[in-house]
């Protein structure tokens, strides 16, 4: 039995423990003491780690599409042929583009990068989940000028007060959920808001019901109580903050409640106060807006730039923030540095010996919709996107599609060119923790069959772009990631270091630009009902969870049970329609119609129907672009 | 029959103990974590340990078990039953885990017996290290599983300092002895006072923070414990498992197919209670859908009278393990103490 010490592959809190290897085969994990995030503690997925590299559906040899069919060949014909193919459709004037992934590598990401900007000369570059993260990210931004977490989990613990705008962290973020109920149990006053009785909401001192889609009313709310009980810092508003008399009057008439109040009142006499915010309406304005409007309530109430104090976005994937810091996205070079950066674009060009594209890129959705060839790496968009099935159907007319990855997804079903590549359980790289953790995976075990290393196989397709490297391991590309982008320059030192290498939390030293949330109410027609997209993300259909026996039980029996997908409402809806559990009602808003079963839920409130976000596809007629949407709900 | 082992004769012994088959012990691992793992060298051993968070039931009962190999034959499928009887020896394994073993060695021996388990179990050598120390957060003394030992080892260790007075329980233990039979002396009538005096020494250290199962086992038994009182505790459990998967008694599992090289193997793996999957019915009717559901049932299992009756013990060896791995707050002694005062957190 060897003990094999690695980083958790789910979610971003970044937890560390051992998988276990016997005989070159995986067969459980250990937890760790030792380790600085999950101290001996690791979550229901964390415990399944080996599962999904043992059970799953691994991809063993490159494969090419022939007459519809996958077929074996080697690594260099797969290569060739992909080098080959992509070069023509470029000296065609055809368009190219390049997904990263958050559940690949910083050192996977960084190349990937590589191979789009100096390689294909194109800033078509993007990963799935930075459409549902990216404006909370740039909200963030808009306020502190910068959208890295001020603060790392274990300073949660040290908290007065703790502002949860709530998805259902329990299910999402378990380590974050163990530290925030550890702090409450010692007296930490928690503050969420949530549309739903979520497990972290029936543990708040305080619950602050918001309408779905609306939570930043609810901060607004908050914001207005500051302002009008003068429980501003006084000292951060007159040096630090910027448009606060605007601010002031915008929330002039902005009515307060006793809850709203009292939950001010905690969070601006704290001495340590944390804001946890997830992407909560999803994609697009809404989320931009609540993260501005939740970073300036931490700016006016001095909790910004005060240590221990902060913000920290709950990112869903291990290695958000790892493929946002090594550029993955159409707007910005390396270090998350903004694509018009003169210096980053100075040093990439030393670095990588070639020009690089102005032109502002695509985004993922957009990618689909529009290139000729593109290369996936490591991610199934759609399953990730909001898009759902519709990105499917996109990637179907692509004229070439290579996907790199260690499962056989959907996306990978329907590829020109598979390339098998190593699991987080194989291969050596680094990941970025959402609290800013580098650290690295080990080879636990083999690859099976032919696969590679995704940084070997990346590497080889930037040298037939001729923009190659010399690199004899994965630590030779985190050095040149550490070339590329400032704030990576000590990651290599991470090879020793158990809980790896902590980047710089956001200083947030400059001016503050304040701004409410404004959101506009959501108003749905008497009678009517919103309908919400819940969650951010799909572990259902994760290969990580989806391969694993134990963790994707419920997923396949709720799949089983609603092949044609289900709306979720309370009971007093249910009654209110006639409809009987397990029944259909016909939902209708002005985006269109259709029929699914009803699934009553004890913790809903009357007027609000949920859609895990799994099952988004059967009711995307009813949603359209939209997480959120007021519908009419009758019996079909 | 006692004998002692000099300090100085540890090292030729576990390298005899090497020889002969696989020797699992608990070493320091890279990032300073104690785990057991197989010995490369008999230096690697620790003596001076908190015990292991990741219990050694692994060996008995891996976390991925093979069973049974199926081969498709032309039409047919064959299946070939897998065992794993290689001879093992678990060292310096501490009280509260052997307890652990013979718990679970007891229920797989019920008829109908588990030959897999069995195999194994039989095969394993068992040589313990009593805890002249009490761990920080264990509580053996509550569950008669430690600090020293009556029976359940082959061997048992005591450190008195220069030496190792060796008790033996077992034909496996006198065979191990019999690899190195020159290093072992009897026992003389001080070293035996020594090893006494240190148990009882042991015993005083205990603090006041145990676990009083009496008067939770009379309520738990009696159905006093109030559905709120559940419904509240479910609130502060995260479903990780990790309670079960570190306890030396927990034995749950799951079958699954393993899909290898052409062929299946049907595996046992470890499951918990806590996960809603685990009662889930193909109809998707969940006779314990919700999370209060699940508390009860694995506190009763662990210390209602029916089940002490049944297995002489509570389901807990007082190792202390899931206070440390609990990423909620309910653990076995908190939950105890709830049921016992009917409250929660107030």
């Amino acid at each position: 039995m060897l003990p094999v010490p690695t980083t958790c592959p789910f979610c971003a809190c970044g937890c560390g423990f051992y998988l276990l290897a016997n005989n070159g085969g995986l067969v459980g994990v250990a937890p760790s003491e030792t380790h600085p995030v999950s101290m001996g503690r690791l979550c229901a997925r964390g415990w399944s780690a080996h599962e999904a590299a043992l059970w799953g559906n691994r991809l063993e040899q490159p494969l090419v599409n022939r007459n519809g069919k996958l077929e074996s060949v080697s690594w260099d014909d797969a290569l060739g042929h992909v080098a080959g193919h992509i070069k023509e459709l470029i000296d065609a004037g055809k368009s190219v583009g390049v997904l990263g992934s958050a559940r690949a590598t910083n050192e996977e990401n960084y190349l990937a990068g590589k191979l789009a900007r100096a390689g294909f000369q194109t800033n078509n570059l993007d990963f799935s989940y930075r459409s549902i993260c990216g404006p909370l990210l740039k909200g963030l931004e808009e306020v502190c000028g910068e959208c890295t977490p001020s603060i790392s989990l274990n300073d949660i613990k040290t908290s007065q007060t703790i502002l949860l705008i709530e998805g259902d962290l329990a299910d999402t973020h378990p380590r974050a959920a163990s530290v925030v109920m550890a702090a409450v149990e010692k007296g930490t006053h928690l503050v969420t808001i949530t549309h739903t009785a979520t497990q972290m909401s029936r543990l708040a001192s305080l619950l602050l019901p918001a309408t779905p889609g609306n939570e930043g009313e609810v901060i607004d709310g908050l914001l207005a109580a500051v302002v009008q009980l003068g429980l501003e810092d006084q000292a951060s508003v007159r040096v630090r903050c910027e448009g606060y008399d605007a601010l002031r009057r915008d929330l002039a008439t902005v009515k307060t409640t006793a809850e709203t109040r009292q939950a001010a009142e905690w969070i601006a006499r704290a001495t340590r106060a944390t804001f946890l915010i997830p992407p909560v309406s999803g994609e697009g304005p809404p989320s931009r807006r609540e993260a501005a409007a939740l970073a300036t309530l931490a700016a006016v109430t001095g909790h910004l730039g005060r240590p221990g104090s902060g913000l920290l976005p709950l990112l869903a994937r291990s290695n958000v923030r790892g493929a946002c810091d090594m550029g993955i996205a159409p707007d910005r070079l390396p270090g998350y540095r903004p694509l018009d950066d003169r210096e980053s674009q100075q040093r990439l060009r030393g670095l990588w010996g070639k020009n690089l594209p102005s032109t502002l890129g695509l985004d993922a959705e957009s990618i689909l919709q529009s290139v000729s060839a593109l290369i996936v790496l490591a991610d199934d968009p759609p399953s990730v996107l909001p898009m759902g099935q519709r990105a499917m159907a996109a990637l179907g007319i692509i004229e070439f599609l290579v996907v790199l990855d260690a499962f056989l997804t959907p996306t990978a079903q329907i590829a020109h060119v598979v390339l098998p590549i190593a699991s987080f359980a194989e291969t050596e790289g680094t990941i970025t923790s959402m609290e800013g953790r580098v650290q690295r995976l080990h080879v636990a075990t083999d690859p099976p069959g032919e696969a590679r290393p995704g940084w070997q196989v990346l590497a080889e397709l930037c040298a037939r772009f001729d923009v190659g490297g010399s690199y004899n391991s994965a630590t030779d590309v985190l050095r040149e990631v550490g070339c590329a982008s400032q704030p990576y320059a000590r990651a290599s030192e991470v090879e020793d270091k158990w809980g790896g290498i902590g980047m710089a939390k956001a200083s947030n030293g400059g001016k503050f630009r304040l701004f409410a949330a404004e959101a506009p109410p959501l108003t749905p027609a008497e009678g009517q009902h919103v309908l919400v997209r819940d969650g951010d993300f799909d572990w259902g259909r994760d290969p990580l969870v989806a391969f694993s026996p134990t963790l994707s039980r419920d997923y396949q029996s709720q799949c089983k049970l609603f092949s044609n997908g289900f709306v979720e409402l309370c009971k007093q809806d249910a009654d209110g329609v006639g409809v009987h559990p397990g029944r259909p009602v016909r939902l209708t808003s002005v985006h269109g119609e259709a029929v699914v079963p009803a699934r009553v839920r004890t913790d809903l409130k009357p007027g609000v129907l949920l859609v895990p976000y799994a099952f988004r596809d059967h009711l995307a007629n009813v949603l359209g672009t939209h997480s959120v949407t007021a519908v009419k709900v009758e019996q079909a | 029959m006692v004998f002692t082992l000099p300090r100085e004769g540890t090292t030729k012994w576990l390298a005899k103990l090497t020889e002969a088959g696989e020797v699992i012990a608990p070493v320091r691992g890279p990032c300073g974590d104690v785990i057991f793992s197989t010995l490369r060298s008999p230096a690697q051993v620790v003596w001076d340990f908190e015990n292991p968070l990741h219990p050694p039931k692994q060996f008995v009962l891996p976390q991925t078990d093979p069973l049974v190999k199926i081969k498709l034959n032309g039409e047919r499928h064959e299946a070939e039953p897998l065992y794993d009887d290689a001879p093992r020896t678990l060292f310096n394994v501490r009280s509260c885990d052997v307890a652990g073993i013979a718990f679970l060695t007891r229920m797989h021996e019920a008829e109908p017996a588990d030959a897999s388990y069995l195999r194994r179990a039989h095969n394993l050598t068992i040589i313990s290290l009593a805890c002249n120390t009490p761990c920080p957060p264990g509580f053996c003394t509550c569950t008669d599983s430690g600090p020293f030992l009556s029976g359940g080892y082959d061997l048992q260790l005591t450190n008195l300092g220069g030496s190792f007075l060796v008790e033996v329980g077992s034909e496996k233990g006198e065979a191990a002895m019999a690899k190195a039979p020159d290093l072992f002396r009897k026992a003389n009538e001080n070293e035996v006072t020594q090893r006494k005096a240190l148990e009882v020494a042991a015993k005083a250290r205990f603090g006041p923070e145990t676990c009083h199962f009496a008067s939770a086992m009379r309520r738990i038994s009696t159905g006093r414990v109030p559905d709120a009182l559940w419904e509240k505790m479910g609130d502060w459990c995260l479903e990780c498992g990790g309670c079960n998967f570190v306890c030396p008694t927990c034995y749950c599992f799951s079958v699954k197919d393993l899909r290898q090289n052409g062929t299946w193997v049907r595996c046992r793996t470890w499951d918990s209670c806590q996960y809603a999957a685990f009662t889930l019915e193909a109809s998707g009717h969940n006779p314990r859908a919700q999370h209060k559901e699940r508390m009860k049932r694995r506190f009763f299992h662990k210390v209602s009278a029916q089940y002490y009756a049944r297995d002489g013990m509570v389901g807990c060896v007082g190792c202390g393990r899931c206070i440390k791995t609990c990423l909620g707050t309910t653990h076995m002694p908190a939950v105890v103490a709830a049921i016992r005062k009917g409250k929660w957190h107030e």
